[in-house]
């Protein structure tokens, strides 16, 4: 029995209008993302990477086609189900920081649980968060004090303290030098394999992709796998028992 | 550039033989287009030019009948010419590219196959990046040897080339695709064309 994507786009067209004339930016895009795998997404600047992370994690509909989460069609969730699914199930890696600049990053990164749970829980989920990224001494810290890659970092510790299914970055190596980079591609990888989620991320760089268990270009609004490749899942390998994980 | 100088770098930093050599200029060089077997006729060279030696052979290790592996080991000459070599200026490399001759001796009906051209490169230019090794990954923190980040840096570098050359392609094909659309038209209208 063949594993269920954790994410899976089918034929999906989405346009923009500017003014009179209408923008193909997505056409007929169809690309899958299972547990345990890094799918990598480069496009130049305007291909429509964004477009495509943001129609991934049900934030834009598209025109024509299918965006499933677990099997599950998009289109047929009512409201609350979405938003439901868009709270607890996809973590989206926003590098923009916390509203207030007094906020401590322990803090920021335990705020989307304190709906559900005690602040001292929270923190503590917070706290194995950024431990788990590597960047615990950044707790006491306020955002404006952190580097580019501890903000990165942050950003991925603060989309995962829910545990999501899957985990969305859009450029997460934005300003990394190459060492930094190597890190943050490194945890990308290894979040997916070890915490058995599925993570999507789009980059204008390259080199960004090495760590990627599967790698697309984005141009013209068409997405491009390398030759021998299908954007579903035919260079990756199925482990017996453990469920997948790429070669390599 | 011929794999000479990297494959008495490697010769220089350990000892090996024809196979193993091969493996660590893919290692060490990922995408740099030097063919494994240009490791032998580099070996060939430098072995004419005294700047390797024989150091011994190690027999096959999957037959005991295949014939043993020369191992090479480099000269004091070979060190001398490695270290002269690492001194010495850096040229550019030339441009040369059968797809930008072709494209600049080309004529409008070609626009079609240029533009199946100009896609298969862009998908071999993404096989190549997905055929990469990944550097392994390590735990946060610690400095890093420099010969590891010498290896990130050689590779990004490599890496930003398919991507200058990925981002070429893919604008180029936009233009071509425009015109030969213009072409069309105007062949249909029965336009003289050049």
């Amino acid at each position: 029995m063949s594993a269920q994507a954790r994410l899976s786009l089918e034929r999906v067209s989405k346009s923009y209008w500017r003014g009179p004339h209408e923008t193909a930016v997505l056409k007929e895009i169809s690309l899958s993302v299972y547990a345990g795998e890094c799918v990598a997404v480069w496009g130049q600047r305007g291909s429509g990477k964004t477009t495509l992370l943001k129609v991934a994690a049900g934030l834009e509909a598209p025109e024509s086609g299918v965006v499933s989460f677990k099997g599950r069609d998009l289109r047929r969730m009512s409201r609350a189900e979405l938003v439901r699914l868009l709270r607890g199930e996809i973590g989206w890696a926003r590098r923009t920081g916390p509203e207030s600049d007094e906020l401590e990053m322990l803090d920021y990164v335990a705020l989307p649980l304190l709906k559900q749970q005690t602040l001292r829980r929270a923190r503590r989920r917070s706290a194995a968060a950024l431990a788990r990224v590597g960047v615990t001494d950044c707790s006491k810290g306020r955002w404006e004090d952190l580097t580019d890659g501890e903000r990165t970092l942050v950003s991925i510790a603060h989309a995962m303290v829910r545990q999501p299914s899957l985990l969305v970055v859009d450029d997460p190596t934005a300003n990394l030098d190459v060492l930094q980079r190597e890190e943050v591609m490194g945890l990308l990888r290894s979040t997916a394999e070890h915490d058995w989620l599925g993570v999507l991320i789009t980059v204008p760089d390259m080199p960004s992709m090495v760590h990627a268990h599967r790698i697309g270009s984005l141009s013209d609004g068409r997405l491009l796998v390398p030759s021998g490749a299908s954007p579903e899942r035919d260079n990756v390998v199925e482990f017996p028992g453990r469920g997948r994980a790429a070669p390599g | 550039m011929s794999a000479k100088n990297a494959v008495l770098g490697l010769v220089i930093e350990r000892p090996g033989y024809g196979y193993d050599l091969a493996r660590r200029l893919q290692d060490r060089f990922g995408s740099s287009g030097f063919a494994p077997t240009g490791v032998y006729s580099a070996l060939d060279q430098l072995r004419s030019e005294a700047l390797v030696r024989s150091a011994g052979s190690r027999a096959g290790a999957t037959n005991e009948r295949a014939a043993p592996r020369t191992i090479y080991e480099a000269t004091p000459k070979g060190i001398d010419h490695f270290e002269e070599w690492m001194l010495g200026c850096s040229s550019l490399a030339p441009v040369r590219d059968e797809l930008y001759m072709k494209i600049a001796l080309s004529k409008p009906h070609n626009l079609s196959r240029l533009i199946e051209l100009a896609q298969a490169q862009e998908e071999d230019c993404l096989a190549r990046l997905a055929g990469l090794r990944r550097p392994a990954t390590r735990s946060r923190g610690g400095p890093r040897a420099w010969s590891e980040v010498a290896v990130l840096l050689v590779r990004d570098a490599e890496i930003k080339q398919l991507q200058a050359r990925v981002e070429w392609l893919q604008k180029a094909r936009a233009i071509m695709d425009k015109l030969n659309g213009a072409h069309a038209q105007g062949a249909a209208r029965g336009d003289r064309v050049a």
